[in-house]
């Protein structure tokens, strides 16, 4: 017998593991389910795996306190062969998990994979969301950037609304009432030890349940889950129509999740890392922070949310949509299994899947933050001052220096808080550009106490001078008839001090 | 067998080459540096003074300052003195650090260096009789009218006449905001970009340092003593200034 089967034998004699992995192994599973729709929970797997390899690296040079902890990326980036690579593969590795993790959970729950006798994993499916976000998040405070600096202020915001204990919510999660070196060791621990303990522990019992309680079988309209006789019927199927799952269904697995860590890879290789971004320093002002891509929604939805609503949106709907999660086996555990016979819940899911890649689509995209140096960087458009005059012109300087090109864009270029004012005086009389900018409205702000009367008289000269030149200047038809009455003087005259 | 471990060597010695002509390897220096490490003049300039002195240095509505006889006017000194302290009574903001702005010394001593490489063109435009960049302060007020007359009123049209095609420059809200170093500035440069002549081009003869200062006395002279120049009005003659600033409209008069 070659040393190497002993040595085996020795082990197992004592382990005594290989009847449970060859059991589990082989287990026969309904043959529809060797399919490429099941795929998706064994990639999540991998990649959780693929996470803490590289996860372990980085900790090797990452350097978990509020001075060093951007340099250590730098050097990561720049110093060590490949540690862009190394950075590149976590960052998108986290991004490919909460993507095929959302897809997974779409799949269950269209497939009813989450009736009886399958709550609890559900159930631990839905803790498993929820840490896969959590380690997204706190993956990203991590990065200690700008993005990071101002996320985790508007997390500590977020958890200050709640009533009575929010100053002790923001404390505990930040260590301290403001974001510094306690908060990144907080966060680092939560990374690298919490979240990834529980998470490997809650994913192992979720493997564990799948062995025990049989893969779900492909749906089939009209056969409905019934408590005394589903596990039955369930056997029947394995046993009349099963395949081993090793090698019958494996190799779907094997391949997607292969596929998967190639994808990962590849966007690592073109993309490379993600981040960081400039120095985690609140006194730097020209930044326009914004949160990866899985958390874009949120950063839309909560620019979109009137004010009044705030509070209670941020604190209630994620409840009531973890409850629902939650309570969704025990409402919903029996009966039809099938999409076609599930009309609600094939639309809950085209409707949340369409709502939540809208708002990730308008985060892409839609700078809710002024543009902190539009006004001394965006040129005035060229055809608009050459056709102004001189008191035009200083109203273009006031628009520039009182930072109106931060939320207003001209020509394509400036903050997009505001509207673009390439055509305001189409749209605004003299009278309401004058009302405007003294007293604001409309979410801009006043700016009568900042602007002297000049100021104001040159700005809004200016801005009557942004029309296309086919359109007209909007007019106010009832200062036509009050200058028909009391006519003004027919040219206009140069003023002169007496 | 051979063919899979050759395939295999030469496909690492490709990432091995490869791996530093990788598009996702970062760009030498961090993604974003801190504002105070940019030093280039080109992005310095264009992130903090294209906003109103255009892009190429003109076509902006503040003073252009591609101009060669802008360039031949300042000296570095006086060139740095106004980028990092701005000029008071006009509307270019203080940019040094030290007077409430953003910029370190180095950044504004980077931004002088690169105005004047791109733009100043040596002695060539040092042409004879360039008035001097500051007023002396002894321009007479009522000689400027005459030289207004005779040399600005045909654009900009006769003091107490008709507004001229370039429109007023005695309109009481355009003088407010104008500093008489930009109303000198604007005299003896022109703006070139926009069609209005320097000091040299004028109907007759070039304008003298004296004409010059005489008709920016005569220009500051009808300056209102309203609020000028502040960026912000107390609060005792804020209603009244607004109300008079706001009057003609209100009563649909004249403007």
């Amino acid at each position: 017998m070659p040393w190497y089967k002993q040595a085996y034998d020795w082990v197992e004699r004592r382990v005594q593991l290989e009847g449970f992995v060859k059991e589990s192994a082989e287990h026969p599973v309904p043959s529809k389910t060797a399919s490429w729709w099941y795929v998706f929970g064994s990639a999540s797997f991998v990649l959780l795996l693929l996470q803490i390899v590289t996860g372990i690296l980085l900790a090797l040079v990452y350097v978990p306190s509020a001075g060093s902890a951007w340099s250590s990326l730098q050097v990561l980036n720049h110093q060590l062969p490949l540690g862009w690579f190394l950075r590149g593969m976590h960052g998108w590795g986290s991004n490919f998990m909460v993507a095929v993790v959302l897809i997974h959970m779409c799949q269950v729950f269209l497939f009813g994979a989450y009736k009886f006798p399958r709550e609890l994993t559900w159930i631990l499916g839905v803790f498993l969301l929820l840490m896969t976000l959590g380690m997204a998040f706190t993956g990203q405070v991590l990065r200690f950037d700008q993005d990071a600096y101002w996320g985790l202020g508007i997390g500590a915001s977020i958890m200050s609304r709640v009533p009575f204990i929010g100053r002790q919510l923001v404390e505990f999660m930040l260590g301290g009432p403001i974001i510094a070196g306690a908060t990144l060791s907080r966060f680092f621990t939560l990374h690298v030890f919490v979240i990834p303990a529980t998470m490997l522990a809650f994913a192992s019992l979720h493997v564990w349940l799948v062995l025990k309680l049989g893969i779900n079988e492909w749906p089939t309209p009209g056969r409905l889950v019934k408590r005394e006789t589903y596990i039955q019927e369930y056997n029947e199927l394995t046993h009349k129509d099963g395949v081993p799952f090793f090698s019958g269904a494996i190799w779907k697995d094997a391949m997607f999740s292969a596929g998967i860590v190639l994808a990962v890879a590849v966007c690592a290789l073109l993309l490379g890392p993600i981040g960081p971004t400039g120095v985690p320093d609140p006194t730097i002002v020209q930044t326009v922070p914004k949160p990866d891509f899985f958390f874009l929604w949120i950063y839309s939805a909560l620019a979109f949310l009137p004010p009044s609503i705030e509070t209670p949106v941020m604190l209630i709907a994620p409840v009531i949509g973890i409850i629902v999660m939650l309570v969704l086996p025990f409402v919903a555990g029996l009966g039809e299994k099938s999409w076609y016979r599930r009309p609600v819940a094939v639309l809950l899911v085209v409707v949340l899947a369409a709502g939540f890649a809208t708002l990730t689509h308008l985060g892409t995209y839609v700078p809710w933050s002024p543009q902190m140096d539009g006004w001394s960087a965006d040129p005035v458009p060229v055809h608009f001052v050459d056709q102004t005059k001189p008191l035009e012109r200083q109203g273009a300087i006031v628009f520039q220096q009182k930072q109106c090109r931060n939320c207003h864009q001209m020509g394509g270029l400036g903050g997009r808080r505001g509207p673009s004012l390439d055509d305001v005086a189409t749209r605004l009389t003299e009278d309401q550009l004058v009302r405007q900018v003294t007293q604001g409205g409309g979410n801009m702000p006043a700016y009568g106490k900042t602007l002297s009367p000049a100021q104001v008289t040159a700005l809004v000269a200016f801005l009557e001078t942004l029309h296309p030149s086919n359109q007209p200047v909007a007019i106010d038809a009832s200062r036509h008839v009050a200058e028909t009455n009391n006519p003004a003087p027919k040219e206009p005259v140069e003023a002169i001090r007496p | 067998m051979r063919a899979g471990v050759f395939a295999f060597a030469v496909s690492c010695a490709l990432l091995a080459s490869g791996c530093n002509s990788l598009p996702g390897k970062p760009a030498p220096g961090p993604e974003v540096p801190r504002p105070e490490s940019i030093l280039s003049p080109q992005v310095l300039f264009a992130q903090n003074c294209s906003g109103c002195h255009g892009t190429e240095g003109q076509h902006g509505p503040a003073t252009p300052l591609a101009s060669p006889v802008y360039q031949a006017l300042v000296d570095d000194a006086t060139l740095r003195r106004v980028i990092s302290r701005g000029l008071p009574g006009s509307m270019m903001p203080a940019f040094a650090q030290s007077a409430g702005g953003e910029l370190t010394d180095a950044q504004v001593d980077s931004i002088v260096r690169g105005i004047r490489a791109k733009w100043n063109k040596g002695d060539a435009l040092k042409v004879a009789n360039l008035p001097p960049y500051a007023d002396d302060g002894k321009g007479d007020a009522k000689a400027g009218e005459q030289v207004y007359a005779n040399n600005c009123a045909n654009c900009h049209g006769p003091a107490g006449g008709k507004i001229g095609e370039a429109g007023s420059v005695l309109n009481p809200d355009f003088m407010t905001l104008m500093a008489p170093q930009t109303f000198r500035t604007t005299v003896i440069v022109g703006r070139p970009d926009l069609g209005m002549p320097d000091w040299r081009d004028q109907m007759d003869s070039p304008m003298t340092a004296q004409q010059v200062s005489d008709v920016v006395a005569f220009l500051m002279a009808q300056k209102p003593n309203a609020p000028a120049g502040r960026t912000q009005a107390p609060q005792a003659t804020q209603g009244a200034a607004h109300q008079r600033a706001l009057q003609p409209r209100i009563s649909g008069g004249a403007r």
